[in-house]
């Protein structure tokens, strides 16, 4: 297998490659800024630069020429090379500022050069705490500048599009904005203008850099040049937890993080998965932590008679759902899954009323046709399309379901977390011959309709999991306390800086933003009341019993879903076409 | 309100074949920005505009590559644009003095243009006239060398009536001797 | 060499009147190299006639000074697939102003070598890059372009035999880093002027990915030489080792600057004394840039027996390139004068490296401070310190073309720069 020595230590490859995406993959150090795994290399910034040689061969013997001790002779190239565009050779040895002085004068050099013209704004960029070149600058920089002139002014708090501020002074010109609109979504709004030290990332004149991915930009952009017009000086990011999750707001369930604090989601950001999205997402999933913040219905809402929807006790709430099911027969009743809601929690729906003697299921898709770009935008407006489609819940269009109200005229409706109203699959009217319960995250117009709101939790608060257009089933895991959820207990909820040292009188620390909800299934395990012991104590056990059910599922667990990023079913209908 | 500007038949005909030189249309960006200019008498965002339109290239390219090339103005400018050369030879030969005595005669410092339009100053870069120094550019096109006042006040005079400098040759000075 | 350079008659731009008309040409022996070849392509196959120019030892005229049919040669087997020439007439290195010269005088000189060159290479298609600030000359060369196309010198079948290849100008825009051959070629793609990481090479991928070559217009000009007269004639003039007529351009405090063509490795004193009538008013010489801007200032008493060849300049401390001299005068400042070329290099980083964007604005700031009289001692480290880290540590060598020209002129007018940095005097309470 052909060798590489790297600071005296030898290491084997397989694979044709770079030397930096080398070393990183095998856990060495290398300060860098331009390069990005998925994008173009440029080689502009000329931090990672090493020193590289191969050994001599000497073809009149057939073998590597050796010195009188017995080592190779290794002729290095004439100048120090950057690792990030250097191949991979059989043979070659690599100096790092490890081993060798002039590279490590050289990384330090390159960043007095780097800093001339910055800024050195970190104590108001949002940037700090998460900022490649202040932790590089730490690492490998030099102690000072000796920098002693005017800097180059540019253009600062530019808004260069709906999602996305611009501060030239503190751009370094490494071009992967420029390089992900060219390369990856395709959509070429910017360029760097002008040159020299004058350069900074611009779009058009008049145009808006309103690409459906520029929020990717900001993730990034290696300093503070590019900030999020919504996130900017919302947080520190040493102030935040930072939790795995999905994408919830459409098919392709890109992978993400969710940052929090004092159980408020601030950002979402993509999480790398080279099945799913590689290392990025579409910002409108990324507007997601709105949903998780605002609008939430918190305690179940009922609507005695006709009149305005009141606050009511969990127990009332319960006790009131049961009535209503007591009176009337199963044929009665129409139960609605969602593709917005979990596998689980669709699960759990339809085996509680299939214990009560209800033997259809139906969920309508939320798909709107054209929407989708073929990359991470899918047609389907939906996280768990696929998932509740392989539980075999019947898939219907809005025309069926109104048929099937107006004609069926069933006594109880039972939608669980879907604003079919506000999707105008329904309208107000189409509710009104029957008793609603609506389990929903957030207010809605299909909760204004409902005689019973039951709070549920989102994406961000439970540990549930979701079918993507492919069929791919990734999990979340919960970033936000309810009232019912603590931290400190539920081993699952990442503890950030302030969970562990911050007290009540941190004016930023609150039990305000936990929400009076549970999940969807926890709500149907309580109304089981009969059973001496609850059907199931956490999502977990669902997710086992459906994979031992269901031979879709099967081998699936949350385990493997961690460990591999999600985990691809062999579903029949996968493909997004099928579901419009 | 930014003119809107347009390329007629002839011009798309011209274009068409500058493109035809190429073997892809992206390559006719310099070639098609030049004669743009030579048209509008700059580049600025519309020309920019009307550019990506007709090539079918990304306006921020467009944006892009008329901010790095020096010649191409990024917006309107005076009717003639001296390009006074500074650098090395003509600095060494008195090229700052014929860019002041210029901002002198025309009221404006380097990079501004004169309020009537009529002339813009820029210092400029080597234009690869070193042996004829001091000397200037006007308006991307004809070199005025070996600079003098009395040669500058002339060509004031000259550009204010209308009438472009001529085409100076220089020959060698071996040909000079041996014919 | 030196002492018959007086009866040297011009070979690149002869003192023939209107040479630049085809006709003129013609008559005067013109594409005769050409048909040379065509006529007799069992004996002028591609191989051949790049063997001819590789021995002939042509040393690019653009600066570098590789050997032109050696740079030919890197070129890959034909695939059936566009591969192209890229004739580099750029020339915006201070202090150079020859190719010109040749787009005026002998357009047809430069065409027929480069049609040659694409003839040994099997390259169809040329493309003339010329500087936006040349648009006059682009003129007279399209000039001369059509005359060739329509003397069938150009075009399909050129003169009855099978070999086609077609011939487009294409001109800058003002951006002296487009005369690096990977940033020529982006240009030529109609984008921002950024340098290639290499490798690749542009013989492997050049333009639009396929291979290329790219000849600076001088070096061309040589080629109906070689093919004419033979490598052996070719390697008499000058010194061997880098041989052939070279296009001086002599500008500065001297009497008579100018274009003057003679071989190559002539003496600088003779070049300056002599041929260019040695330094305005009677001065003494104080400093040479031999090669433009970028290659090392050498000092006056530096130049005793230096010649204007490679392997002469280098052994005195610089470099041929492209044979741009510029003479500096006993009043010159030298501080004022490396802080404007300086500013040259600044205005002309294209940005894309760390060092070279910020380490020209950083060299060009400190020295108009110590220009300014607000220098310190300690500045001239910094100065040493910043073209140590610019040097060699970008893409293309336009950082170590800024860092040169300071780090040689500090060792070697130290003193000028203490003076004035000693000018300033702190209060000491």
């Amino acid at each position: 297998m052909p060798e590489i020595f790297i600071d005296n230590k030898r290491f084997e490859y397989e694979e044709p490659g770079k030397v930096l995406q080398f070393m990183l993959d095998n856990g060495l150090d290398l300060p860098f800024f331009c390069y990005h795994p998925s994008l173009s290399i440029p080689a502009n910034c000329r931090q990672c630069i090493v020193k590289a040689g191969m050994p001599v061969f000497d073809r009149e013997k057939g073998t590597f020429e050796v010195d009188e001790n017995g080592d190779r002779v290794i002729r290095f190239f004439p100048k120090l090379m950057t690792a990030c565009s250097l191949d991979l050779a059989d043979g070659m040895v690599i100096h790092t500022h490890h081993t060798d002085e002039l590279v490590k004068q050289a990384q330090a050099d390159n960043l007095e050069f780097i800093l001339i013209n910055h800024p050195l704004d970190c104590p108001i960029c949002d940037q700090a705490g998460e900022c490649p070149l202040q932790i590089l600058t730490y690492k490998y920089g030099p102690e000072g500048s000796r920098f002693e002139h005017k800097k180059v002014h540019k253009p600062k708090a530019i808004q260069l599009g709906p999602r996305v501020i611009l501060d030239a002074e503190r751009c370094i010109n490494c071009t992967r904005c420029v390089r992900f609109t060219d390369e990856v979504s395709k959509t070429h709004q910017l360029t760097i203008i002008s040159r020299g030290d004058k350069n900074y990332p611009m779009t058009a004149n008049g145009q808006t850099f309103d690409d459906p991915y520029s929020l990717n930009t900001v993730d990034i952009c290696p300093v503070g040049a590019l900030t999020s017009a919504d996130f900017r000086f919302r947080a520190r990011v040493w102030e935040m937890n930072q939790t795995p999750s999905v994408d919830i707001t459409n098919g392709k369930g890109s992978s993400t993080w969710l940052w929090t604090r004092d159980n408020l989601v601030l950002r979402v950001t993509p999480r790398f998965n080279e099945a799913v999205n590689d290392h990025w997402m579409p910002d409108a999933g990324r507007l997601a932590y709105r949903k998780f913040n605002e609008n939430r219905v918190s305690r179940p809402h009922l609507r005695p008679d006709d009149s305005e929807q009141v606050r009511t006790s969990w127990n009332n709430a319960q006790l009131t759902v049961l009535e209503e099911i007591e009176k009337v027969d199963a044929d009665d009743i129409l139960i609605i899954g969602s593709p917005h809601a979990s596998v689980e929690d669709n699960y759990s729906l339809r085996a509680f009323f299939s214990s009560k003697g209800v033997s259809k299921f139906y969920f309508v898709p939320h798909v709107v046709p054209g929407s989708g770009d073929g990359f991470l935008i899918s047609d389907d407006q939906a996280p768990n399309t696929n998932g509740v489609r392989a539980l075999e819940f019947e898939e219907i269009n809005d025309k069926k379901l109104i048929k099937l109200i107006e004609t069926g005229k069933p006594k109880l409706i039972v939608i669980l977390d879907d604003d079919l109203i506000g999707r105008t699959s329904l309208t107000m009217d189409h509710l009104k011959q029957s008793w609603t319960v609506v389990m929903a995250t957030n207010h809605s117009e299909t909760t204004r309709a409902a005689n019973l709101v039951i709070p549920v939790t989102t994406a961000a608060e439970h540990t549930a999991s979701y079918v993507n257009v492919d069929g791919r089933i990734q999990r979340t895991v919960p970033a936000k306390e309810t009232l019912y959820t603590n931290r400190r207990l539920n081993l699952e909820m990442s503890m950030g800086r302030l969970d562990h040292y911050g007290t009540k009188f941190d004016n930023w620390v609150s039990d305000s933003n936990r929400v009076d909800c549970i999940p969807a299934w926890e709500f149907l395990v309580r109304l089981d009341a009969d059973r001496d012991t609850p059907e199931w104590v956490s999502s977990r056990q669902i997710l086992d019993e459906i994979a031992d059910s269901h031979p879709a599922f099967t081998g699936v667990t949350y385990e493997r879903m961690d460990d591999e990023n999600g985990i691809q079913l062999k579903l029949e209908q996968v493909s997004e076409a099928k579901t419009v | 309100m930014a003119e809107t500007y347009t390329f007629d038949a002839k011009d798309l005909a011209e274009i068409k074949k500058l493109i035809e030189k190429y073997p892809e249309k992206q390559a006719a960006v310099l070639p098609v920005l030049w004669y743009a200019q030579d048209k509008f008498g700059h580049s600025d965002p519309s020309v920019q505009k009307l550019v990506s339109e007709t090539l079918d290239v990304p306006e921020a390219h467009i944006r892009g590559v008329v901010s790095f090339y020096t010649q191409y103005y990024e917006k309107p400018i005076g009717r003639n644009v001296l390009d006074v050369c500074t650098c090395l030879s003509c600095h060494v030969s008195g090229g700052y003095d014929m860019l002041h005595y210029l901002e002198e005669r025309l009221g404006i410092k380097a990079g501004e243009t004169t309020p009537d339009g009529e002339f813009s100053l820029q210092s400029v870069e080597c234009l690869g006239a070193c042996g004829y120094a001091p000397m200037l550019q006007v308006t991307n096109d004809k070199f005025v060398n070996h600079l003098t006042r009395e040669k500058i006040d002339k060509l004031l005079e000259d550009l204010r009536a209308g009438k472009e400098p001529e085409f100076e040759s220089n020959p060698m000075p071996q040909h000079q001797k041996e014919s | 060499m030196s002492t018959d350079w007086k009866s040297y008659k011009p070979l690149l731009v002869p003192a023939i009147p209107d040479l630049h008309e085809i006709k003129v040409y013609e008559k005067n022996g013109g594409y005769k190299a050409l048909k040379k070849i065509l006529s007799d392509k069992k004996k002028w196959n591609p191989a051949n006639v790049i063997n001819e120019v590789k021995t002939a030892n042509i040393r690019g005229r653009g600066g570098a000074g590789f050997n032109a049919g050696l740079k030919w040669s890197f070129m890959p087997e034909p695939d059936g697939k566009p591969r192209y020439l890229a004739c580099n007439g750029d020339e915006s290195e201070p202090g150079t102003f020859k190719d010109r010269k040749i787009f005026e005088f002998n357009p047809h000189q430069f065409i027929e070598g480069a049609i040659i060159a694409a003839y040994a290479m099997q390259i169809e298609v040329i493309y003339v890059y010329i500087r936006g600030e040349y648009r006059p000359f682009v003129q007279k060369l399209q000039k001369a372009i059509d005359q060739a196309y329509d003397n069938g010198y150009l075009g399909k079948k050129i003169q009855g035999s099978d070999f086609s290849v077609e011939m487009y100008t294409h001109m800058g825009a003002g951006a002296y880093i487009c005369g690096e051959e990977s940033s020529l070629m982006e240009s030529l793609e109609g984008k921002r002027g950024y340098p290639r990481v290499k490798p690749p090479f542009p013989a492997q991928r050049g333009l639009w990915g396929r291979p290329t070559t790219i000849n600076n217009i001088e070096t061309l000009a040589n080629v109906p030489l070689v093919i004419n007269n033979g490598a052996e004639w070719y390697l008499s003039i000058g010194p061997s080792t880098h041989p052939g007529p070279v296009l001086y351009g002599i500008s500065g405090h001297v009497n008579r600057p100018g274009v003057y063509e003679y071989p190559a490795g002539m003496n600088i004193m003779t070049l300056i004394n002599e041929v260019a009538g040695g330094v305005r008013g009677g001065k003494k010489l104080k400093a040479l840039i031999p090669g433009g801007s970028s290659t090392p200032p050498l000092r006056a008493d530096m130049l005793d027996g230096v010649s204007m060849d490679s392997d002469s300049l280098r052994q005195a401390g610089s470099m041929m390139g492209t044979a741009g001299m510029v003479v500096l005068d006993e009043d010159t400042d030298m501080v004022e004068v490396i802080w404007r070329i300086s500013y040259f290099y600044d205005h002309e980083s294209c940005g894309q490296c760390t060092p070279c964007r910020e380490g020209t604005g950083w060299l060009q700031k400190t020295l108009r401070k110590i220009m300014e009289g607000n220098g310190e001692m300690r500045d001239l480290d910094i100065l040493l310190a910043i073209c140590h880290g610019m040097e060699g540590r970008t893409i293309c060598a336009l950082a170590d073309a800024a860092a040169w020209p300071v780090r040689y002129s500090i060792e070697r007018f130290r003193d000028e720069f203490e003076k004035k940095c000693k000018k300033t005097v702190y209060a000491v309470a």
